[in-house]
């Protein structure tokens, strides 16, 4: 599937600093130095959405960026499992799995854990529980194929899947992460850069109230570079919300005919 | 879980507003910590804190492995974290199990640093032995035993101590062997190294109630929290890992004053850990 030509720019790639640039302390810096795809350090790869992937589910929606593949379904709210005690506000139940082709090595196409849980602490803020009380939303998302920055991937995917479930939300969420690699930062990395990362962030937030729903870093950082990186990340952010948007408009316009 | 009246709850918030908490802290004080080096003779290493009512086992077992092919040059370590239905019936079976996984995974994030090993707070190459054929296997073990509060730095000072309190055994390998064939080592019984850790970063979660973000939670403030961030810093005061709980989405600003305010707690925490745990292993070496 190739990203359809729109109004919608298909890109999300941050605006650049106003950074006074300093002069290299080293002579030999790796600045030259190139990443797998071509991209420059703070380009994203193009991000291509569609929802209404999956026709059983309440709500659906595919993701592309590169060679991440990931497809997310929603089913509910509906009636909760039998053993759980009564909420007066909706629960929410997250799973991530990868296919077992999803990875260059083939793999088990287990659940994964963590990924689930971080799904769901991403998401939990943006939804509004309280809407469907007594009852379950699942959100089910599956990797087709694993080219890096995963997460952030499922993440948004999963916000897009949801609002076109009908699930009332204050806002959209967005993820991005950001790797470092040595003295660089680089957006949205490939698994091969992701494999020889030094740090990384991962942002997810809701860009039009502008608060971040979850928070990740590894590795070492300096305050500088910490700041530096959640700009990226924010500002990327906000353009990956209109490319979102743009495919939930294209998608009730294409009903409304 | 924690049940609370409504009068209970506006207590507690309300008490942390006037920075005067139920328990006569303030929002930036830690409840007493004590710290235990040397509990698990069977264990490498072994530490038990205990930061008020909450208390957890950290244990550092060593094992020769094998290095992972793409990393030839470095020791292996993984951090699992045990919540034992001994500190809460909710813990039964698989119930404690969400909460176990999330606290392994944010120890993991907090303390190995990146996928090429940087900014880890164990230096992963003074694990190996020969280069691309032997290394140690750190395994760290946490177990909860009591719970109230703060699981996930008490869990980490209970790592950092410990470590410093791991003795590896020094492995002699026997020249010889070559190619592609396991050389034998002879693991001396009498001489230990011990681990540098001064790297190791500490953990402090600052949990946010109403406006304000309050350290070293019990777990009935944790229940009115909105969110929660931990950061691992180390005594340079640079962040080696965080992750956030709750379900509350944070302003970005907010979040860099909580580092900031991490940053500067921190300070305080590594100083008052290190003492306590060279009085501990003093303490250890008379008995």
């Amino acid at each position: 599937m190739a990203a359809q030509g729109g109004a919608a720019p298909s890109t999300y790639t941050p605006t650049p600093t106003k950074k006074t640039q300093r002069s290299p302390f080293f002579s030999d810096s790796d600045v030259d130095w190139l990443r797998p795809d071509g991209r420059g350090f703070h380009q994203c790869r193009a991000a291509f959405f569609r929802t209404g992937a999956v026709n059983s589910a309440a709500g659906s929606a595919y993701a592309e960026f590169g060679n991440t593949k990931v497809i997310v379904s929603v089913f509910g709210p509906r009636e909760s499992k039998k053993a759980m005690v009564y909420s007066d506000v909706g629960r929410l139940n997250c799973n991530v799995s990868y296919t077992t082709f999803a990875n260059p090595a083939r793999g088990l196409g287990s659940d994964n854990k963590e990924f689930s849980s971080m799904l769901h602490k991403a998401l939990e803020g943006a939804i509004m529980l309280e809407t469907f009380p007594k009852t379950t939303v699942d959100v089910f998302a599956l990797v087709l194929e694993s080219g890096g920055s995963d997460l952030p991937v499922v993440i948004s995917c999963a916000s897009l899947a949801l609002a076109d479930a009908g699930i009332m939300m204050y806002d959209l969420v967005a993820g991005v992460s950001v790797s470092c690699l040595g003295r660089n930062l680089i957006i949205d990395p490939i698994l091969e850069e992701e494999s020889f990362q030094d740090g990384s962030m991962m942002i997810t937030c809701m860009p039009s109230r502008y608060e971040v729903t979850q928070l990740t870093i590894t590795g070492e950082w300096s305050t500088a570079k910490l700041n530096e990186a959640m700009q990226l990340c924010l500002d990327a952010c906000s353009k990956l919300d209109k490319i979102m948007r743009a495919c939930l408009e294209e998608a009730a316009s294409a009903s409304q005919d | 879980m924690v049940g609370l009246s409504l009068g209970e709850k506006h207590f507690i918030q309300g008490g942390i507003d006037q920075n005067l908490r139920s328990d006569g802290r303030k929002r930036d004080t830690y409840r007493p910590i004590s710290v235990e080096t040397g509990v698990i003779p069977q264990a490498n290493g072994s530490a038990r804190i205990r930061i008020g009512a909450t208390e957890v086992i950290a244990s550092v077992k060593a094992e020769l492995g094998r290095p992972n092919a793409l990393q030839p040059d470095k020791g292996k370590v993984s951090i699992f974290v045990d919540c034992s239905p001994v500190a809460e019936p909710m813990f039964e079976g698989r119930g404690g199990e969400e909460l176990s996984t999330e606290l392994s995974v944010a120890l993991q994030r907090c303390l190995l640093g990146g996928k090429s090993g940087a900014g880890a707070g164990i230096d992963l190459s003074s694990l190996i032995v020969a280069e691309g054929k032997i290394c140690w296997d750190l395994y760290i073990d946490g177990l909860v035993i009591s719970s109230d509060g703060n699981l996930l730095d008490a869990l980490g000072a209970a790592i950092k101590a410990a470590l410093s309190n791991t003795g590896i055994p020094r492995v002699q390998v026997a020249a010889g062997a070559s190619g592609d064939e396991q050389p034998e080592v002879d693991i001396s019984d009498e001489e230990f190294m011990q681990f540098d850790t001064s790297g190791i970063p500490v953990i402090v979660t600052l949990t946010k109630v109403g406006r304000h973000y309050i350290v070293d939670a019990t777990s009935e403030e944790e229940s009115q929290m909105s969110s929660a961030v931990s950061v691992s810093i180390n005594r340079k005061g640079h962040i080696c890992g965080l992750s956030k709980r709750g379900s509350a989405g944070l302003d970005p600003s907010v979040i860099s004053d909580m580092i900031s305010v991490a940053r500067h707690i921190s300070e305080q925490l590594i100083n008052k850990l290190d003492s306590e745990i060279s009085a501990a292993e003093a303490d250890e070496d008379e008995m």
